[in-house]
């Protein structure tokens, strides 16, 4: 487990040993240390716009004697698969825009809340929403329990959820129909309280893209 | 630790100390105890304060703020205008100085931020750290005729004569601070440096306010 001190000494390191600035993403529960709604994670998960940074920082890493893990077993027969890279119990998922169904939208670089600067690596944190859309996507054990922690604790904006996810279905993936699954569960296995109108909402979108797909 | 938690739930969101005070009918004085309370466990986060009203954010998870300074926190720490924070940016493993803070604000491309960043000019203690910023940057001609700007509306010190001759000299990629914006009033000020300065006299007049 990594607790916020610890990530930010590794953000530091590879903020010193950057020769040029790059810009990263956090999410995950790595993104919710920042917002206080964790204490610490099991993960650093990074998005990268582009392969030359994600390379750069994979090469650090592995100086840093991180060594690649397989990706079989924590993301089973899913695609957009991260680079994991593992030191004793620091563990870095380094996925590229594309996060398994989901995909790192403009809207959402817009939206991110905290920039933190770690000499040349520039550290984005994406919003709760979009932190909770993007726990969706990875669907990992207690991806669940991180949201209910977030919805209870700070709460969310969900009509930004809404627009996103009429945004990510556009042309990709039916990712509306995952996240009213994923939804269904919070509300009846967790009981988090999630406004009907939302699941409406969401099950509508899905119904409506399944219908066109299938019609084509 | 779970009471003030559970006090914060009631309460979260913006209030004044008559607004706690009202909500959970109590004393005045015990409602400065409990925001006191509050505060301790890092719930509350105060706004304002002195001549303004003072205003306290209270929240259910505690506000922490990891690194130093970034720009919205130097840019406000010493204007007089404050600005609105797009995003909160920090910075880890050194220290914003005022002179990196008015190069980045140039750069941000924000108009209201490069108006607040004048204002920073009468901070600056070390020239030359401006001018290597701003050649970092690559705004040296920018950060002249901002300077020049200031100068016409606030009381700035003076620009070490140096470090203006040098400034004078460069040669910036780009003649815009916000492309297209020019100004119509800080013709000659343009033509010295040859630079579109993004604003007005009517722009500064937010200063007088003050």
């Amino acid at each position: 487990m990594v607790d916020v001190k610890e990530q930010n000494d590794i953000f530091g390191l590879i903020g010193r040993k950057l020769k040029r600035k790059i810009e990263c993403f956090v999410i995950g529960g790595s993104a919710m240390m920042y917002y206080n709604v964790k204490e610490n994670t099991k993960d650093i998960d990074i998005v990268f716009l582009n392969e030359k940074d994600r390379t750069e920082i994979e090469n650090i890493l592995r100086k840093e004697d991180f060594t690649e893990r397989n990706t079989r077993f924590l993301y089973h027969r899913k695609k957009n698969v991260p680079i994991l890279l593992q030191k004793y119990d620091m563990r870095f998922d380094l996925f590229l825009r594309d996060i398994i169904c989901f995909w790192l939208s403009d809207e959402m670089i817009e939206r991110v809340e905290k920039v933190y600067e770690f000499g040349d690596l520039i550290v984005k944190v994406v919003s709760l929403e979009d932190i909770v859309l993007l726990k969706c996507a990875t669907e990992r054990a207690g991806d669940r329990a991180d949201v209910k922690e977030i919805i209870e604790k700070v709460g969310i904006k969900w009509d930004v959820i809404t627009e996103e996810v009429v945004r990510q279905t556009k042309d990709r993936e039916i990712f509306s129909v995952f996240l009213y699954d994923f939804l269904m569960e919070l509300k009846e296995d967790l009981k988090v309280d999630i406004p009907k109108e939302v699941i409406k909402k969401v099950r509508t979108i899905g119904e409506r893209e399944m219908v066109k797909r299938l019609g084509k | 630790m779970k009471k003030c938690i559970d006090l914060a739930e009631e309460l979260k969101g913006l209030h004044t100390l008559e607004t706690i005070q009202k909500e959970l009918g109590i004393k005045r004085n015990t409602t400065i105890k409990t925001v006191s309370l509050l505060r301790k466990e890092g719930l509350v986060e105060t706004i304002g304060g002195g001549r303004k009203k003072r205003w306290y954010r209270i929240n259910t998870v505690p506000f922490r703020k990891y690194g130093n300074s970034g720009l919205y926190d130097m840019l406000n720490k010493y204007s007089r205008i404050k600005l609105w924070k797009p995003y909160e940016h920090r910075i880890f493993g050194r220290k914003m100085s005022v002179e990196e803070a008015i190069v980045r604000a140039v750069v941000s491309g924000r108009i209201r931020t490069v108006l607040v960043s004048l204002y920073l000019f009468n901070h600056v203690k070390n020239w030359s750290r401006l001018y290597k910023y701003a050649k970092e940057y690559d705004v040296r001609r920018k950060i002249g005729a901002l300077y020049d700007v200031s100068r016409t509306k606030l009381k700035v010190r003076r620009m070490d004569e140096r470090i203006r001759s040098k400034l004078l000299k460069s040669k910036d990629k780009s003649k815009y601070i916000i492309k297209p914006f020019k100004s119509k009033d800080f013709l000659e000020i343009e033509k010295r440096w040859n630079v579109c300065v993004p604003l007005n006299k009517a722009d500064l007049e937010v200063y007088d306010e003050w």
